[in-house]
């Protein structure tokens, strides 16, 4: 969905050709490591809108090569746009593998969970190291979207290392306490009132 | 040489039932122009342990040697000389005279150690010029902000010239701003000038601009992580000193 109100977005700046829309959609999110949009993907999200009506072939542009369309915002794609401008974003509600990892080395025998506390601990420091580092390196006369982008990197780091701190800290008492179970349904027709 | 190396240091406060063993037999070794945080829950000995690290306080057994000098043989006088001399301290509060200005801070621990008041001036005003505070060289702490102060404090702690920085949660009253300006200046500290910081910190993200992290818990050295590089040496590095304490 997002992706498709971006191309809106980048096309009420200026018409462009798929190739430029894919290009600027993938600096604008910071890098393909950050959000990986094929151009493929940008194709049949460009047929679908024109489709729909908010986007139009404006101009073929030909210059020896092969035919390149220019696309072009229409009012009822301003209008699509505008919508989604002031709608606020559902926060994504991410699987955590680690919490996976953690259950299951308290429910199986052989593994530490400290242990995996401290790896996954370990880890998060040396990203977080290298994250400050390049946020130190970047500019922010010039580049301070890119340093949002590395802020909030950091700050979700940060979250993370103080919910493992509360982890370690209550780790006792979450391995005392039973697992998290199915509770068991009753099967088969219930009994007769007598 | 290392700059820090404890041996099976350990402090206990109290006597007999309430005795309490806030370090147990840590072995730490800090090399030169290395930035070392220390992290843990409250209570697991962080402090105890630079207070002992900086010659503040005696141990109950164990040794700590600065620079290969062991701590243990040295009396008052001379401890006071190795503070002087060969530490600096970096403390939460600041612990600025709030009389004196940012100039006559910074000059204090060289007048009180015997330096001519020219030079100490002289001295004091070159590092409060190379932690970026040469306009506020007359101001006096309460007309600083909490950055400011705290970057005082360590113009004072470098004026000395010392090996070593000890650091006692120092961004830990200011806000993330500062706290972050504070950090970048403790990482100058070691890269650009060449010294030697151990820090204690519960905040994350400004433990994380130091090169290695020591996690303490209950008195003792329970993990180390090192961070720069791409951690395989570091990992490697942790697994034999753990093979060897074995």
């Amino acid at each position: 969905m997002s992706v498709r109100n971006a191309l809106l977005g980048l096309l009420e700046q200026r018409p462009r050709h798929g190739y430029e829309l894919h290009a600027a959609f993938e600096a604008m999110v910071g890098g393909r490591q950050n959000w990986d949009v094929k151009p493929a993907q940008v194709y049949s999200t460009l047929a679908r809108l024109e489709k729909k009506g908010l986007v139009v072939v404006d101009a073929l542009e030909q210059e020896g090569g092969p035919e390149k369309r220019i696309y072009a915002i229409t009012p009822e794609g301003r209008e699509a746009l505008r919508a989604w401008l002031s709608t606020p974003v559902n926060t994504e509600h991410q699987r955590d593998e680690f919490f996976l990892k953690l259950m299951l080395s308290l429910a199986c025998d052989e593994a530490d969970p400290r242990g995996v506390i401290y790896t996954q601990r370990a880890s998060l420091y040396r990203e977080l190291h290298a994250v400050t580092a390049r946020r130190g390196k970047a500019d922010p006369r010039s580049e301070l979207a890119h340093i949002l982008l590395l802020d909030q990197a950091i700050m979700h780091l940060e979250a993370d290392l103080r919910w493992l701190e509360m982890i370690e800290a209550r780790l006792a008492e979450v391995a005392r306490q039973p697992l998290p179970e199915p509770h068991a349904r009753p099967r088969g027709r219930p009994p007769k009132e007598s | 040489m290392s700059i820090v190396e404890t041996e099976m240091l350990t402090k206990i406060y109290g006597k007999g039932e309430t005795a309490v063993t806030a370090l147990d037999r840590i072995n730490l070794r800090i090399e030169p122009g290395e930035f070392v945080a220390v992290m843990g829950p409250s209570g697991c000995g962080k402090s105890t342990l630079l207070h002992l690290i900086g010659g503040l306080d005696q141990p109950t057994s164990g040794r700590v040697a600065l620079e290969g000098r062991d701590l243990a043989g040295l009396d008052d006088t001379a401890l006071t000389e190795l503070r002087r001399r060969k530490i600096g301290f970096v403390f939460q509060f600041f612990n600025l005279i709030p009389v004196l200005r940012a100039d006559e801070n910074a000059a204090l621990p060289l007048i009180l150690d015997g330096v001519k008041p020219a030079e100490a001036k002289t001295r004091a005003e070159a590092w409060l010029g190379r932690v970026g505070l040469e306009d506020r060289l007359k101001h006096r702490p309460d007309e600083l902000s909490g950055g400011e102060r705290q970057r005082v404090a360590i113009a004072r702690a470098l004026a000395s010239e010392p090996a070593l920085i000890l650091a006692d949660e120092p961004t830990g009253n200011l806000d993330s701003l500062a706290a972050d300006e504070i950090a970048i200046l403790l990482r100058q500290v070691c890269d650009e000038w060449g010294r030697t910081v151990l820090m204690v910190t519960h905040d994350p993200r400004i433990a994380a601009y130091a090169d290695r992290i020591a996690f303490l818990k209950d008195g003792t050295i329970v993990d180390e992580t090192y961070l720069s590089g791409d951690g395989r040496d570091g990992e490697k590095l942790v697994r034999e000193k753990l093979e060897a304490q074995i």
